[in-house]
């Protein structure tokens, strides 16, 4: 018995020995792909503290001075560039559209997932058809629209067509929701409660992870998008961050880099804490109905 | 004889057409049925909307159906109409300053008649709903029933109708946001709005096909078309591919049984998803620009600086945009892929091992198949996403005319050409005509290949 373990041992020893050039190359490839993941990343980081602001005054890829400088120019010299009023600005719009259009794809999901109405079948169909079209293909009619409300330089225009576009992207709610078992609706049916306290009090607080997800989707989108605010919003004061950071030139980088920190780390670090959530987002796609 | 009848039911079955008919048959039936069935209360309701409603007594809903039917009477003969006889005339007073003459805006003319049809579509849908909601009374009642009060049909829309009221607001905004636009935009592309009536605000007129004419068949639309969608395909396959086969390894290495720290090692790939995507594009262009630090290190070590992505750059720039379409998005495909390698079962290996198979045996006859018919819904919408890929050139390149390109560059997709044109051009009627050819493209591929894929033939293999 004890020879036989020895053997065993011995074997895996050899093993052991065998995969050293194997982990070694893996590591390098890691090592490797972390950098090239990382680097750009840290680049901004750096340039963020560059004393001279101007990418001209650069070292190749590294300021020669670092300060606080510019982030106390960030939020201090407003006159050209309001970096804080653009970053509220976002917040607000960000914020109010995630909420609305969180709502309204909870809804449109519950709908879709726990009813089966005679036009679901249809309705599923349409937004999948209404998804090929280009993104902006109706971007010209949403301006002429907004002229005629009056919601051009209004934040509450963009916040209107987010929350609106949001439902489109109930699919992975829906998904979520397919998984409750329904047994449940009916138990609580039994029980006498209607389909809107089932809704309230007992689908809700079991879809909590999913909600975090559909929401920071939703946050994220008017969060880092250029394309409407650059369409809808003309004055200055009225910019989100997206659009401001696009008018700095290669001599201000060192602010570019630091307000886009001040707007990217939020986001990484939701995205830390929601990683697992993500994965089920990405991956439900792939699941058919 | 009913043996007959039941083949040519099931081969009316199977056959699209014959779907259809049927279902225009059942309709009909329906209809008749409704009609010869219905006393004269019913009846009333066909007459004006709400009438039998009120018979019945049935005061609060008879009074909202009448409303509605008073309030679709006064739009369509004030305003209704002419919007929708305006949607075909699209105006015909000719704008003259000179004499003081302010002309039919055929823009306007032309979303207000899309809006009349959806009115009309809206309030007809309502003109069914009114009847059928009498019928039903009408049967309640026949069954010795009280007819439904207000409170009982409010409570409804809480429980066995809710969903109507959890969709009402989600398909107002998706209709005045989403379809709106989008038709709009589809009549436009049979238009001549664009170019030069834009700034004369002249009268806009229907033209059939034109559109379609000028950018398939020769001219300076179509040189430009032909040369872009050529690149967009490669682009789009090219990205594709990279991005997805990458993200696989990048799984498969973080997988390996050696690599310790798993979640340390695929933190640095999470990171750069988590940036937002206009900040990554900006920095790339500031990397590449002239006075970037990749020029910079050039200029220092004694070159001359290249113009990585400037108007001669060519395949340079391509290039590039590739690499930095990959850096964004081949973290989230590695995700996709760590997320359905968990759920592959490991014993799988196990046995492959012992037989004998090779690592490369192992993962050409296991894992590829299965990710790729767990993941064949996704690789569409990632085709779809590279082929409509705005952002990357936009912020890249964006801007830049190139020669024997007409308003676009060598690396122009079709959705940047698409804006180019219609945003910062005005060729709308183009643009339009443009974006129905990216619609047919991009769903005829999806189609396509999802029909073809495994996870459709055989839906059941890895259940």
């Amino acid at each position: 018995m004890t020879s036989y373990n020895e053997v065993r041992r011995a074997k895996r020893k050899s093993i052991k020995w065998k995969k050293i050039p194997d982990t070694a190359i893996t590591y390098t490839i890691i090592l490797l792909v972390g950098f090239i993941f990382l680097f750009p990343v840290l680049w901004l980081i750096l340039s963020s503290f560059s004393a001279q602001g101007s990418m001209y005054d650069f070292d190749g890829f590294f300021p020669k001075n670092y300060s606080l400088a510019t982030y106390i120019k960030l939020f201090t010299d407003t006159a050209m560039y309001n970096y804080p009023k653009w970053f509220g600005n976002t917040l607000f719009i960000a914020s109010m559209s995630c909420i609305i259009g969180t709502t309204l794809v909870v809804l449109t999901a519950y709908a879709v997932s726990r009813f089966n109405f005679s036009s679901r079948k249809k309705l599923m169909k349409v937004t999948l058809v209404l998804g090929m079209f280009p993104s902006f293909m109706g971007m010209i009619a949403v301006y002429l629209l907004m002229v005629q409300f009056g919601l051009v330089n209004n934040h509450w225009g963009l916040i209107l067509i987010y929350s609106s576009g949001a439902p489109m992207g109930y699919l992975v709610q829906k998904g979520f929701f397919d998984t409750i078992p329904i047994t449940i609706d009916e138990a609580a049916t039994i029980d006498g409660a209607n389909k809107f306290q089932i809704f309230i009090h007992i689908l809700m607080p079991l879809s909590k992870p999913m909600l975090v997800y559909t929401a920071l989707t939703s946050f994220t989108w008017p969060w880092s998008d250029f394309i409407l605010p650059k369409l809808l919003l003309k004055q200055k004061d009225m910019y989100t961050v997206a659009v401001g950071l696009m008018s700095l030139g290669e001599d201000e980088f060192a602010r570019f880099a630091a307000g886009s920190l001040f707007v990217a780390i939020p986001i990484i670090i939701l995205y830390f804490f929601l990683s697992k959530y993500m994965i089920s987002g990405l991956s439900s796609g792939a699941v058919k109905e | 004889m009913q043996d007959t009848n039941k083949t040519i039911k099931t081969i009316s079955d199977t056959s699209l057409i014959g779907k259809i008919g049927l279902y225009f048959k059942e309709k009909w039936n329906g209809i008749k049925d409704l009609v010869t069935n219905s006393n004269k209360k019913t009846m009333a309701s066909f007459g004006i909307m709400g009438l039998g409603q009120l018979l019945n007594r049935q005061w609060g809903k008879g009074f909202i159906y009448l409303f509605i039917q008073i309030g679709a009477v006064f739009y369509f003969v004030f305003k209704g109409a002419t919007d929708f006889i305006g949607l075909f005339t699209l105006g015909s007073v000719r704008s003259n300053p000179w004499e003081g003459i302010t002309g039919d805006n055929s823009i306007i003319m032309l979303i207000l008649g899309v809006l009349s049809v959806i009115f009309l579509i809206a309030y007809f849908m309502l003109y069914i709903a009114n009847i059928k909601d009498a019928y039903n009374t009408q049967l309640r009642i026949e069954d010795g029933k009280l007819p439904r009060t207000l409170k009982e049909e409010i409570k409804d829309l809480l429980d066995k109708k809710f969903y109507k009221t959890t969709l009402f607001l989600p398909i107002i905004g998706v209709a005045v946001f989403n379809i709106l636009p989008i038709v709009f935009m589809i009549l436009i592309a049979f238009t001549n709005y664009g170019g030069v009536i834009v700034e004369t605000g002249d009268l806009v007129d229907w033209v059939g096909l034109d559109n379609f004419k000028r950018i398939l068949t020769l001219g300076q639309f179509s040189e430009t078309f032909f040369k872009i969608l050529g690149w967009n395909f490669i682009w789009a396959i090219l990205s594709t591919s990279i991005n997805y086969f990458a993200g696989l390894g990048l799984a498969l290495l973080y997988n390996k049984k050696c690599v310790k720290g798993r979640a340390f090692w695929r933190g640095f790939p999470i990171i750069a998803f988590a940036v937002p995507g206009f900040i990554t594009l900006l920095a790339f262009k500031f990397m590449f620009s002239y006075g970037g630090p990749i020029n910079q290190m050039i200029t220092g070590a004694g070159g001359t600086a290249i113009g990585f992505l400037d108007l001669d750059a060519g395949w340079t720039a391509r290039m590039i945009g590739i690499f930095v379409n990959a850096w964004i998005t081949i973290p989230s495909s590695m995700l996709l892929a760590t997320g359905i390698l968990t759920n592959l079962n490991n014993d799988i290996y196990e046995a492959a091992e012992i037989d004998g198979a090779s690592l490369f045996q192992q993962f050409k006859s296991i894992t590829l198949p299965y990710v790729l018919f767990a993941t064949t819904p996704v690789l569409i919408t990632q085709f779809i996403g590279n082929f409509n890929n705005f952002g990357i050139f936009y912020f890249l390149r964006g801007g830049l005319y190139i020669d024997g390109y007409f308003l676009a560059s060598d690396t122009d997709l079709l959705i940047n050409w698409l804006y180019n044109l219609s945003i910062n051009n005005n060729y709308y009627s183009i643009g339009g005509s443009i974006s129905l050819i990216i619609f047919i493209i991009t769903s005829v591929i999806s189609l396509a290949v999802y029909i073809m894929s495994p996870s459709y033939r055989q839906e059941d293999t890895y259940k």
